[in-house]
């Protein structure tokens, strides 16, 4: 068992604006009889909703995508840092500015941990 | 079974009823991530237990909290006493940390009186959860009625705030043991 964040905390926030599936379902434009499928498949981490999904969540939850799919952000937050150290590896040559800059860019993205405020918990 | 050290992990508490049961997941000390409750008609312990493996594998709890069944002055049913039991054992199989909390404790700690009534308990977790459980508190119960099935959800809450308010718990299955 885990104490990361969960990967979306739709359900949470749907729940606090008492809006149920299909009405959510409504706002994202989603169309058809079983609307509110998609929606609960979000919501219990089925599927992954795409960008244009996700940005609708946030207008309607008012709250920032990182917020919202706050486990889901650590993990890719994790990811780009792993891949940040790659790039450090590989990058690491040349002596002007500009790369300098480029290697404090990466060694920062590559020391990144997940932010402990991103858990709704703690916000 | 041990504790994460880390106040911020999550905790999965179930109140079983003669309904089904009610759920409550808390992470943190105020940000309760889902609520609600579930009736089940048929073979109920079976129904339930596969409602309770449904909710630990969506949530992945860090802890499970239930009511002390075997306290003294309990007077559940034996079909709640067995499947609390089963729970309990399903729980440890999963090396998930369990603490059990009577409904005297639940009262003692919330309200800081042990004769409280459950109508008051529900009003004080209003209080403490306002956006989430203010449109599920039940109208005060009529002394002819049966307990509304949203009380299901406040047992739940209670029992997985009094976990916080307790934090490392006070009756743990494992030191009962």
């Amino acid at each position: 068992m885990s104490s990361s964040p969960l990967p979306n905390y739709l359900r949470t926030n749907r729940k606090r604006l008492s809006l149920t599936q299909e009405e959510v379902a409504f706002l994202l434009g989603f169309r058809g009889m079983s609307r509110g499928a998609k929606v609960c498949r979000d919501e219990k981490f089925a599927r992954e909703p795409n960008l244009r999904t996700a940005l609708t969540y946030e207008a309607i939850y008012q709250k920032p995508i990182r917020e919202l799919f706050a486990g889901l952000y650590e993990c890719i937050e994790r990811e780009v840092a792993g891949r940040a150290k790659l790039l450090t590896f590989r990058k690491d040559r040349g002596n002007n500015q500009q790369a300098a800059h480029r290697r404090q860019v990466l060694t920062d993205l590559a020391a990144r941990q997940p932010k402990q405020s991103l858990n709704p918990a703690q916000s | 079974m041990n504790h994460p050290s880390s106040k911020q992990y999550r905790l999965l508490a179930i109140a079983l009823s003669s309904r089904g049961l009610g759920y409550a997941v808390l992470e943190g000390k105020k940000f309760l991530v889902e609520y609600g409750s579930t009736s089940v008609k048929g073979d109920k312990n079976r129904l339930c237990q596969v409602k309770i493996e449904k909710l630990i594998a969506l949530y992945q709890p860090d802890a499970l909290v239930l009511q002390d069944t075997t306290a003294k002055g309990s007077h559940r049913a034996p079909r709640i006493k067995m499947l609390n039991q089963q729970v309990i054992e399903a729980a440890r199989k999963q090396r998930l940390s369990v603490t059990l909390f009577s409904g005297k404790q639940l009262r003692s700690f919330i309200l800081g009186n042990a004769q409280g009534t459950k109508q008051e308990m529900a009003e004080m977790l209003v209080k403490h959860f306002p956006d989430e459980l203010a449109s599920r508190l039940p109208r005060r119960r009529r002394s002819w009625e049966s307990a509304d099935s949203r009380m299901d959800i406040f047992d739940a809450v209670g029992l997985a705030v009094t976990f916080r308010m307790t934090e490392a718990g006070s009756a743990t299955v494992d030191s009962q043991c």
